[in-house]
């Protein structure tokens, strides 16, 4: 059979080059640097205990302002304290004020934006004038306010500060999400068999624009930790006692006039670096979104 | 007119909001805002000193009160003085005003050419190696922490190289002196504009390359026209009224920049004042400047929005095409 007909017009050997090209697989589009080098700052502070060569808060006063040394590997600041070990300790700090602060701030963003999303015109729009108006205070103005009330400084008031006044935005996002999804069939059918608020929120609302919200959230962790540094620098966030990153900068005062520049250069590469990870990562997540709604 | 008059009504409640809310919250802090009237002498005064001292100052009426005499004497152009300056706090509000508008405008028109002119370069060579180069240095350096690049700016060109000093305006008694005031300035200048530029620079460059895969532009190229005009004319002018509208708003955060700029570099501006009078409670000079900043930023968000609204021909066109369709509907 075969001879009596010819395939003509179908090159077999063309034919095989023409395989479509292998799609990028899932772990191409990770940035692998970045977050190999995040685990590492992560790891080691979360396992600080083992890598701590000294007692982070300990003033040894004969060895203060030592340049980095194999004793001190990243030398020592104006109160004698251990630069190395206070890095890998005060990490700790200030990732905890990171994620914490975005947790607070996310949780009040979903939970307002979505109210304002499903309430009727009027309410809608109080909310969002609302909304507008916060945003409009300057954000360093109602921290340093906010901090007043509060008193002293620790840890968890600086993250409660933090994340209640960076909601507003993610909260824009997700109220303009919900005015779109509030009137597909399903949540309407949701409401009609009694679902409660929550219960929308979680099963139908939510897994639709947690997609779009993540490039904010993670962009939130990031901003979180670069105001606690701020806000420790100028005297209003952590004090001296307790150890992060940016109550570590408040000391390059006091460096510059010495020349001391390990004290300043050494905390804030950590910083950088850090910030620098979270944001390929948050770009990252970026571009995975875009991709998915040019697809459509 | 009905438009604007809507405005302008949102306007003054927002400051008027905004007023009372920067009242009561500075009240309710605590802190002891005779020590920045009377310094350390507070420490010594009896009792009954404190209370002449309080009934002097009128600090020891109800919230509610004392917010309505200020709202009073604000109507008849009186803000009060500064306890700790001792002077009506228009005087002292004056004394700085003049640096901060010249470090953030200056800021302000660096950021804003140098942003079009960034996206538009890395949109012209998009791929390219110089696209590539702007784009990573770009995201590196917004990573930064305003503070600490100043800091490191300071360690590297004043401690270590003594090439520009590290603090404040202008030398001592240097007052007039231009050149003086311009190195004093480069620092803190560099710290604004490399923070802020390639936010806006980035955000023109994505609304470039959504522009240049416009209909249009092909029909344009197909023409003959050349890719310097199609880009630099025809682009431009759909891009513009966003940017404007984003410029507008990037006034805000420019202006926390520079007060953050300033407090690092002691630069003696409106943010080292409004650092000084939130942290030693001088009410009636922080009321001022949080009002200012205040009214700033929510003009500013204003202009965007009539910015937005108004100046785009496109936005014209389809806001009455709307309305006719509504009307044939009916």
């Amino acid at each position: 059979m075969s001879d009596l007909f010819e395939m003509v017009g179908v090159k077999p050997e063309l034919a095989e080059q023409q395989v479509p090209e292998k799609e990028n697989r899932w772990y191409d589009t990770i940035p692998w640097l970045s977050v190999i080098i995040l685990i590492l700052i992560v790891g080691g502070c979360l396992f600080c205990n083992r890598i701590m060569t000294k007692d982070p808060s300990y003033m040894d006063l004969k060895n203060y302002t030592i340049a980095p040394c194999k004793e001190f590997l990243f030398g020592t600041d104006t109160m004698g304290r251990d630069i190395f070990s206070m890095i890998w300790y005060g990490g700790r700090q200030s990732l905890f004020i990171g994620i914490a602060a975005t947790v607070i701030s996310t949780g009040i963003a979903i939970i307002f934006g979505t109210v304002s999303g499903m309430a009727p015109e009027w309410l809608d729009m109080l909310l969002m004038r609302a909304t507008e108006i916060l945003l409009s205070i300057p954000n360093l103005l109602t921290v340093i306010f906010l901090q007043a009330i509060l008193g002293k400084a620790n840890v968890f008031s600086l993250s409660f500060v933090i994340g209640i006044t960076s909601w507003m935005s993610i909260a824009k996002i997700i109220r303009t999400e919900v005015r779109q999804l509030r009137n597909n069939e399903y949540v309407i059918a949701a409401r009609c068999m009694g679902g409660g608020f929550f219960y929308i929120l979680y099963k139908h609302l939510a897994p639709n624009f947690l997609s779009s919200i993540m490039f904010m959230v993670v962009m939130n962790i990031r901003s979180a930790i670069v105001e606690e540094s701020t806000l420790s620098f100028i005297g209003i966030g952590l004090p001296l006692e307790v150890i992060s990153w940016g109550s570590m900068l408040s000391l390059s005062e006091k460096a510059l006039l010495t020349g001391a520049w390990w004290i300043i250069l050494i905390p804030g590469v950590f910083l950088v670096v850090t910030l620098l990870c979270i944001t390929s990562i948050g770009d990252c997540i970026r571009k995975k979104l875009n991709k998915q709604e040019s697809n459509l | 007119m009905l438009y604007y008059g809507k405005k302008l009504v949102i306007f003054m409640i927002s400051v008027g909001l905004l007023s009372l809310v920067t009242f009561y919250v500075s009240r309710l802090a605590p802190g002891d805002p005779l020590f920045s009237y009377y310094g350390e002498r507070v420490e010594k005064m009896s009792p009954e000193e404190r209370e002449w001292a309080e009934e002097k100052l009128g600090l020891n009426d109800k919230i509610s009160v004392q917010y309505s005499r200020w709202i009073n004497q604000v109507f008849h152009g009186n803000f009060g003085r500064s306890y700790k300056y001792k002077m009506d706090v228009l005087d002292v509000l004056k004394s700085r005003l003049g640096n901060t508008l010249l470090l953030g405008g200056t800021g302000f028109l660096i950021i804003f050419a140098g942003a079009l002119l960034l996206g538009v370069i890395c949109a012209w060579k998009e791929g390219g190696w110089l696209d590539k180069i702007i784009c990573k240095a770009g995201t590196i350096i917004s990573c930064v922490p305003e503070f600490w690049l100043a800091l490191v700016l300071i360690l590297v060109f004043s401690v270590s190289l003594r090439w520009l000093p590290s603090s404040g305006a202008y030398a001592v008694g240097q007052e007039k002196n231009i050149s003086d005031r311009i190195l004093h300035m480069i620092l803190p200048l560099t710290v604004i504009v490399t923070e802020h530029l390639w936010y806006y620079g980035y955000m023109v460059r994505n609304k470039m390359l959504d522009e240049i895969r416009a209909d249009y532009v092909l029909l344009a190229k197909a023409k003959g026209i050349k890719k310097s005009r199609i880009m630099l004319v025809h682009c431009m002018r759909n891009i513009m009224p966003s940017y404007l509208s984003i410029m507008a708003i990037s006034v805000t955060h420019i202006m926390g920049g520079t007060y953050v700029a300033e407090t690092v570099f002691s630069y003696p501006g409106i943010g080292t004042l409004a650092y000084e009078s939130a942290r030693y409670k001088d009410y009636n000079l922080l009321m001022i400047i949080s009002l200012m900043s205040g009214i700033i930023i929510i003009a500013c968000n204003m202009a965007a929005q009539i910015l937005n609204e108004r100046i785009d021909p496109r936005m014209r066109i389809s806001r009455q095409s709307e309305m006719q369709e509504v009307d044939n509907y009916e």
